[in-house]
């Protein structure tokens, strides 16, 4: 199926400013790495 | 003593070799057996494939590390399978074609065997498909070499003025590994903006996804901003952002110099010019054959027509509905011989996770399941346990590692700065959807979730330290988490 008009979600300026905003993302660093290793906590038997 | 055989070095192989050497006494062996006497760490190479990095960054010679190890190299290709050994002696061993001397034959022999030689890459199954033909590829480092190479022309071309059409995606309806794809063509859009000369360039995503975002594994839903949404919604809304337009649900038929041919399952034939294509191929086994100990062919019994190898999966044929979790392979064993095992990308999935579907034509546009690094280094790590376990007396296989049963982690680059990047963050749990477990979107959706952001990209270039790191087995390697 070729591109249909983009009818999709497109992030707002602050979701984009959020995605490079440092304090902001040395937060969710280490919030990721938390479930990361959550998931691999969880996998190993 | 017992000698433990490892076919393939890649991610998969080269941690069960780790394991076993870390684990085994050393009155046991082990042997590693390979075409390549370097280590790569595949998930870079989209970065070489974008001039981002040298080869030499995703790669390192594997023979110091080995003797460091312990670990006795082969360097060659595995090219038969003799589990009875033959007349003369009934000892299993492996027929190798050693890389120095093409057209001759070693014997190698074993009381354990583990098949972890991945994918063989099959260009040839489109026309014009690859590196060889009119595409490019970043399955290899070689091939990223040359990607990055042609991108720059591009990249020249378009600072002269000129406009070129950049077409990244699959190169067949039956591939895989669309998430290394995607993560190209994120990256590569990401660096026409870096170089200055993003407003020149057209680019077009082409998949055999029924929907943006299945990446052969039926795609996955998320939580996030009060709905739970596909993963669909969140591809489009990146390539959207990005001006990466995208024909889906498409075999690709034919790759010409500056055009790709593809037919979609509506009937819809169609083309796409291009001055620049980064086309995976589809994937089958190495094609190794496996003979009895009067020399009759039992390939069949060891492996399915696609040459995957097969293991304790069901492999009953049943309707696409009809599959279950459970039919997923639990321990890797053979099931023709209990000293054999699979490992990686090298064993048979039981079926698609991704809906299979056809063109009008006939062609399958049916993306293959992914296994990708978490799961082919934890399957790796099961059967070494597993094969310790039986060497010092357990009946059979200790260990399991079900992708049914385990998440995985992974974080794609969608862009490589260390203040401007971002990746897409994202893990699953299962890999494979289980639908009686969870009736409604078949993962459990608190251990599902994606995110995109500059923090997935600093994991993403601490994973490639991290790796790296642990597959030269320098001090404290084993443990970090696979
Ligand atoms: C471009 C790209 C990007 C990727 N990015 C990611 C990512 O970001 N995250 C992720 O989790 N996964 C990623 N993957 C998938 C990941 O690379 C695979 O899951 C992983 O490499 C599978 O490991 P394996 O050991 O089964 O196979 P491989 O790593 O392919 O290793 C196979 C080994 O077998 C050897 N071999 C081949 N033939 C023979 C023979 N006849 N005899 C002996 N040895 C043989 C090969 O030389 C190789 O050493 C990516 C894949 C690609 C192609």
């Amino acid at each position: 199926m070729p591109t249909p008009t983009p009818h999709v979600a497109t992030p707002t300026r602050w979701t984009l400013f959020l995605r490079t905003f440092i304090p902001w993302q040395l937060w969710r660093f280490a919030m990721i790495n938390l479930r990361m290793l959550g998931i691999i906590r969880s996998s190993h038997h | 003593m017992s000698r433990v055989v490892v076919l393939g070095s890649g991610v998969s192989g080269h941690t069960a070799a780790a394991f076993l050497r870390k684990w085994l006494g050393r009155g046991d062996t082990v042997t590693v057996v390979s075409p390549k006497d370097h280590y790569n760490w595949i998930p870079s190479n989209i970065w070489v494939g974008v001039g981002l990095m040298r080869p030499d960054q995703v790669t390192f010679p594997l023979r110091p590390v080995y003797e460091r190890a312990g670990i006795a190299f082969v360097h060659g290709a595995a090219r038969a399978i003799h589990p009875e050994g033959d007349r003369a002696d009934a000892t299993p061993y492996v027929m190798v074609e050693p890389t120095a001397a093409p057209g001759t034959r070693v014997k190698v022999p074993y009381d354990y065997l583990i098949n972890a030689t991945g994918p063989r890459l099959r260009f040839d199954r489109t026309p014009g498909l690859g590196p060889d033909g009119f595409s490019h590829s970043v399955c290899t480092e070689d091939h990223a070499v040359h990607a990055a190479r042609a991108f720059d022309e591009s990249v020249q071309r378009m600072r002269k003025g000129e406009r070129q059409q950049f077409v990244v995606g699959v190169g067949h309806g039956t591939c895989t590994c669309e998430g290394a794809a995607f993560e190209y063509i994120v990256n590569l859009e990401f660096e026409l903006r870096a170089r200055g000369v993003r407003d020149k360039a057209d680019i077009t995503w082409l998949t055999n996804e029924y929907e943006l975002g299945d990446f052969g594994m039926g795609g996955m839903h998320f939580r996030t901003g009060g709905y739970v949404q596909p993963s669909s919604a969140f591809n489009a809304s990146l390539f959207a952002e990005r001006g990466i337009r995208w024909v889906t649900r498409a075999h690709t038929t034919a790759v010409e110099r500056g055009r790709a041919h593809y037919e979609t399952v509506d009937g819809t034939q169609g083309e796409l010019p291009f001055d620049f294509a980064m086309l995976l191929p589809p994937f089958s086994g190495v094609g190794l054959t496996a003979l009895d100990r009067d020399g009759a062919d039992i390939t069949a019994r060891l492996f399915q027509p696609n040459e995957f190898m097969k293991v304790d999966a069901d492999y009953a044929a049943k309707p696409y509905e009809q599959w279950r979790a459970r039919d997923w392979p639990r321990t890797y064993q053979s099931p023709a011989y209990r000293n054999i095992f699979a490992a990686g990308i090298a064993f048979a999935p039981p079926h698609a996770i991704s809906k299979p579907y056809q063109t009008p034509s006939g062609a399958a546009v049916a993306p293959a399941p992914p296994r990708t690094g978490m799961p082919s280094a934890m399957i790796g790590k099961a059967v070494a346990a597993s094969i310790v376990d039986m060497i010092r007396g357990a009946d059979g296989p200790t260990h399991t590692a079900s992708m049914a049963e385990m998440g995985a982690a992974c974080v794609a680059s969608a862009g490589a700065n260390p203040f401007t990047g971002t990746a897409a963050s994202m893990t699953v749990f299962p890999i494979i959807p289980d639908h009686e477990r969870y009736p409604e979107y078949g993962r459990d959706l608190d251990r599902t979730f994606g995110e995109i952001g500059l923090a997935g990209h600093w994991i993403k270039i601490l994973l490639h330290h991290l790796f790296l790191y642990k597959a030269r087995l320098r001090p404290g390697w084993s443990l970090i988490p696979e």
